[in-house]
């Protein structure tokens, strides 16, 4: 990967790890579509930590990304170690399918699709029910409607930003 | 911007600033746990005055805690309400299709509302009193038991301190690059889902390789000045615990004991 070529020592890729980290954080507070269905973009920081630092790394900055945000934005809901175990996963399950492979569609809608159903749906639909006591099932009648649309949306952002990104480095 | 730059932060000197931020972020990540030892009025009336004693302890307006409640507000009742039509059990007051109302589901969704509120209002607590890099410092000191399980804390604690300080930086660099493309014509907010998802890519990809030279440069700079790794090295900002550190404990232990006792076992 030409990424790694270019940040040549350790450092250089624990630094470039921060800064995709605060660029996960800043990208979470921006959100695109209408008010029905807002995507919060901070999904593609997750891609991102998956593609490039692969499933060890990946995972500890997707947990960072939470606890950084968590203490400069303050968590909305409260904190829970749940939500940063739900922020690792993302990152795992992307890196799984993106990291050190090339940019194909399937991988992209089968990990998109992974992380919805495990960690948008499952983990954190779990979290709630822990968290406030919800009933599971109300909990989760309460999520199906926006977790049925915004993978599709995802995963079209995805695919432009994986092949923009991969285009950078090869430039470099 | 300059809200980005402090966080939530407001500045104050009542008690709770005073208190060591890894006191009172281990207080609030322990505060969910406890929450769940209430079962019953009491446990919840005693939980609710203790939070209510930490909010007003800060002597901030009561605006800034509506604030934090005030995003999350539609959420909270959809949920209470989810709550209350949705549980069944004890006397059933109303019912219709798949909708009941119980005196259990009633319990439940007043519950669910206080847990809800509190929850939020002690985080509030927690991020409006101290500064993000003192929260940052004692998240660090929180890991590092982690230690024993060879997880690389330093580096962690290296990751964390370099995102918190570019998070502003980027979120200036990132506006700024949504300006620079508006200025010739790039549209974020129109158009079907393919062109938004387009869209994203101009403000991206500069940001993304402005993040790989920052790493590069900044690399370079830690370097020639000394830096060779995470370990043998001193601390210049030091959290120190003190007598008002006391106080904290001593809430807490007081809440968690007055749970134990009131609650139904």
């Amino acid at each position: 990967m030409s990424v790694k070529k270019i940040l040549r020592t350790n450092l250089q890729q624990m630094i470039f790890l921060g800064i995709v980290v605060a660029m996960k954080i800043i990208l979470g507070q921006f959100s695109i579509g209408p008010i029905t269905v807002k995507v919060g973009l901070g999904f593609i920081g997750s891609v991102l930590l998956g593609y490039f630092f692969g499933p060890v790394w990946g995972t500890i900055g997707g947990g960072i990304s939470d606890l950084v945000s968590s203490a400069i934005f303050g968590n909305q809901g409260g904190f829970f170690i749940g939500f940063t175990l739900t922020a690792m996963a993302g990152p795992l399950i992307y890196a799984l399918f993106l990291y050190d492979k090339p940019v194909k569609i399937w991988r992209i809608i089968a990990s998109t699709i992974l992380v919805t159903l495990i960690v948008n749906i499952g983990m954190n639909t779990l979290w709630l029910h822990i968290m406030y006591n919800l009933d599971f099932k109300a909990a989760l009648i309460q999520r199906l409607p926006k977790e049925t649309i915004v993978p599709w949306i995802q995963m079209v952002v995805i695919y432009f930003v994986l092949q923009a990104v991969s285009r950078v480095k090869v430039k470099k | 911007m300059s809200k980005i730059i402090v966080g939530r932060y407001i500045p104050g000197n009542s008690l709770v600033y005073k208190i060591d931020p890894r006191g009172k972020l281990l207080i609030t990540i322990l505060f969910i746990f406890v929450i769940f030892l209430a079962n019953n009025p009491i446990t919840y009336a005693i939980i609710t005055v203790f939070c209510l004693a930490a909010v007003f302890a800060t002597r901030l307006k009561v605006r800034v805690f509506w604030d934090g409640v005030k995003p999350l507000i539609g959420l909270i009742f959809f949920t209470s309400l989810l709550q209350l039509f949705f549980m069944t059990g004890g006397k059933t007051y109303w019912q219709w299709w798949i909708f009941t109302i119980s005196s259990y589901g009633l319990v439940n969704a007043a519950y669910t509302f206080i847990r809800f509120t509190l929850i939020i209002l002690i985080s509030t607590v927690m991020t409006v009193t101290t500064m993000p890099l003192e929260i940052a410092d004692a998240m660090e000191w929180l890991l590092k038991p982690l230690k024993i399980f060879k997880v690389p804390v330093d580096k962690i604690a290296l990751v964390i301190s370099i995102a918190l300080r570019f998070v502003p930086t980027l979120f200036d660099e990132t506006l700024k690059i949504m300006n620079a493309q508006r200025s010739r014509g790039a549209d974020f907010n129109d158009g079907g889902l393919v062109k938004r998802a387009k869209a994203i890519t101009p403000i991206l990809v500069p940001l993304f390789i402005h993040s790989l030279e920052t790493a590069i440069d900044l690399s370079t700079a830690m370097e020639s000045r000394g830096y060779r790794g995470s370990s043998g090295r001193t601390k210049y900002r030091v959290l120190n615990w003190s007598k008002y550190d006391l106080i904290s404990l001593f809430y807490f232990i007081a809440l968690v004991l007055l749970l134990l006792i009131f609650r139904n076992h």
